[in-house]
């Protein structure tokens, strides 16, 4: 299983991942993940408060993650 | 506190002031509207001596609570045909607050071409011939204003847009340096100051103190806890002061709902280098500043100060609607001509989102090129020419999409949609779609809720629930653009009650009131039934509370949705 993650707003992993061109982590596992364990796999500065799956703003993080998937990690932010 | 009012029709500029009289208890856009609703009538042209301009601070103006320099400016707008009020931060606010005047009213209309400075402090008001300051741009105007009266001023103005009665035309005011980055930019109301015959009014308020409340001590107490409440809060004491609210870019790019193309796509390719993370990295390399306060007393601190590649100033920080009205709606990645362009907005005072909107369609058009920054500015730098196309442009995207004959032109009630599809985010379609002022996202932002987890939850691409969530944030946000505060105290009101309870304990020990949450929801309907009702006698009626056909139509992707609230429902907002 291969899934990009992209970090906003400030956060950061503190792990060394492999990265794409724009610096987006490659999460690569034989193991099955949730969204939850990514998060929790990622050893991130601060806690995502907006966790979004292909595009999808999750509510829940128990979603099984499949090859290909895109996340998308932000912290608490606003604007208008 | 006074209403000035001052008429234009006579040969000398007649100067009145009155106390507030049946308009007690109204500030910022409740006076406006109040006044716009009661005094102007709804058939009259936005630039006959019949229209009315109101510039007003909110019903905390000048007092000491945080965050309160808001300073609405309403009328007829020559843009919608609607009533209007449009807010901006800035110094004005406050100053004009702290001389005593709960609003200035700009009446009749110059029999002549001349135009007029207004000058006001503590010993009185001044109208002033000066046509010397004929088409002005705002910087330079300012710089002027400061050699004649000082530092110590605050200013609202308009551009040559204004002074050329635009409909797209912004009111400047004046920010802590005494640059005119602060704008009331939608609807037109800056052309509705010039067809007033007003370029300035130049504010001083040397020897004046703060409002004093009627209880001092528990307005003090509760402005402490209202301060507590937005530092506690991770939007506004964290997110929103470290990156403005550019921030937004990669979200809503992200989510798929950054309009991009005239509103053709979804995501925006080079979304990333025109976001506020690499915004406020920029500035603080450059000498910038990414954490800066658009008005004394604000604690959120979003606005910014933007530098160009030499380290010299180039503007503010650009907003995220601008950002992205001026970039990736137009297809540019290219973030300081970005910020060149939101220069040129505010220096011919514009308003950014018209504007982006207006270039958008003029590149549907094939005027210029997708992407093409440089012809972008060239545009723009029509208007500060008075050209016939700059006149075209800067009268709005509705206007040019005429002038050019393009038919997807993304306005409702005549004014450009603002910077989230409606087909992704299907409750701020329901806000663009009724609010009273035209597509206007302030008015009802539901992207707290859609996206940005702030109050709760609702599924954005589902049509379930968007009126009613729209509905409530259109009465909350009438009150809070009552009040004078930044909306942006919102998301920290939403999350924590105790906030909410802060801001109302503000108002009541302010005036010796008794308000409660019910009056608060009373008094954002009663602002809202002025507004709605002014429309109505213009002739507005529920067919124009929809958003263009193509929104309807053309699925955006990623999601390839389209928007999908009925116009039954739509009908329902106002029925509360």
């Amino acid at each position: 299983m291969r899934v990009i993650v992209k970090l906003f707003g400030g956060l950061n992993s503190g792990k060394d991942f492999k990265r794409t061109e724009e610096g987006d982590i490659i999460f690569e596992s034989v193991e099955s993940y949730s969204v939850g364990q990514l998060i929790d796999a990622l050893s991130l500065n601060k806690k995502p408060f907006i966790v979004i799956h292909n595009g999808i703003i999750l509510t829940h993080l128990d979603i099984k993650l499949k090859d290909g998937d895109e996340i998308s990690l932000f912290p608490p932010i606003a604007g208008g | 506190m006074k209403i000035l009012r001052v008429n234009m029709s006579e040969d000398t500029p007649m100067v009145k002031v009155e106390e507030i009289g049946s308009y007690e208890g109204l500030g910022g856009r409740g006076l406006t509207s109040a006044i716009v609703s009661k005094e102007v009538d709804p058939l009259c042209h936005p630039l006959s001596a019949d229209n009315k301009l109101v510039i007003a601070p909110g019903l905390l103006g000048g007092t000491a609570a945080a965050m309160s320099g808001r300073l609405s400016v309403g009328c007829k707008s020559p843009l919608t045909g609607t009533i209007k009020e449009a807010n901006a931060g800035g110094q004005a606010g406050q100053v004009m607050a702290r001389l005593g005047y709960a609003a200035i009213v700009l009446e009749g209309k110059p029999k002549g071409d001349d135009i007029y400075k207004i000058c006001i402090n503590k010993d009185g008001v001044k109208v002033i011939k000066d046509n010397s300051l004929k088409m002005l741009p705002n910087y330079e105007l300012v710089e002027r204003m400061k050699g004649e009266f000082g530092e110590k001023i605050a200013c609202i103005s308009i551009g040559p847009a204004g002074e050329m009665k635009l409909a797209g035309a912004s009111v400047a005011v004046t920010d802590m340096e005494l640059r005119p980055t602060r704008h009331a930019g939608r609807g037109g109301v800056g052309a509705v100051m010039g067809s007033k015959g007003i370029k300035v009014i130049v504010l001083d308020d040397t020897g004046t103190t703060p409002r004093q409340p009627k209880d001092p001590e528990a307005f003090k107490e509760a402005n402490k806890k209202f301060v507590m409440g937005l530092q506690k809060h991770p939007v506004t004491g964290q997110g929103l002061p470290a990156y403005g609210t550019n921030v937004l870019t990669n979200i809503i790019n992200e989510v798929g709902a950054y309009p991009t193309y005239n509103f053709k796509e979804g995501r925006f390719a080079g979304a990333r280098k025109i976001s506020g993370e690499v915004q406020a990295e920029l500035e603080k390399q450059r000498g910038g500043n990414p954490t800066h306060g658009c008005h004394r007393g604000c604690v959120i601190r979003c606005s910014g100060i933007y530098h160009d590649k030499d380290g010299h100033y180039l503007t503010k920080q650009p907003e995220y609607e601008t950002v992205w009205a001026l970039g990736g709606n137009c297809g540019i990645d290219d973030i300081d001509k970005i910020a060149y362009m939101d220069f040129l907005c505010d220096n011919f005072g514009v308003d950014t989102i018209e504007m982006g909107v207006t270039i958008g369609v003029a590149m549907e058009a094939g005027l210029i090129k997708w992407g093409d920054a440089d012809g972008a500015i060239e545009l723009l730098n029509e208007i500060g020419k008075g050209s016939y196309l700059g006149r075209i442009i800067g009268n709005g995207a509705a206007y040019t999409g005429r002038a050019f004959g393009v038919d997807r032109v993304p306005v409702v009630k005549g004014q450009a949609l603002p910077a989230y599809d409606p087909r992704a985010v299907q409750g701020i379609g329901v806000t663009y779609a009724t609010s009273t002022m035209g597509a206007d996202h302030t008015a009802g932002y539901s992207i707290a809720l859609n996206v940005l987890k702030t109050g709760g939850f609702v599924d954005p691409l589902k049509p379930e629930g968007q009126v009613d969530l729209s509905r409530n944030l259109q009465i909350a946000t009438a009150f809070i653009d009552s009040t004078g505060m930044c909306i942006f105290i919102a998301f920290a009101l939403l999350d924590q009650p105790e906030t909410n309870s802060a801001l109302v304990e503000m108002l009541n020990s302010f005036y010796g009131w008794n308000m409660t949450d019910k009056d608060v929801v009373e008094y954002g309907k009663k602002v809202l039934k002025f507004e709605r009702d002014f429309n109505l006698k213009a002739g507005f009626t529920k067919e124009h509370d929809r958003l263009p056909k193509f929104f309807y139509r053309e699925p955006i992707p990623p999601h390839n949705t389209v928007f999908m609230v009925k116009d039954e429902e739509l009908d329902q907002l106002f029925n509360w």
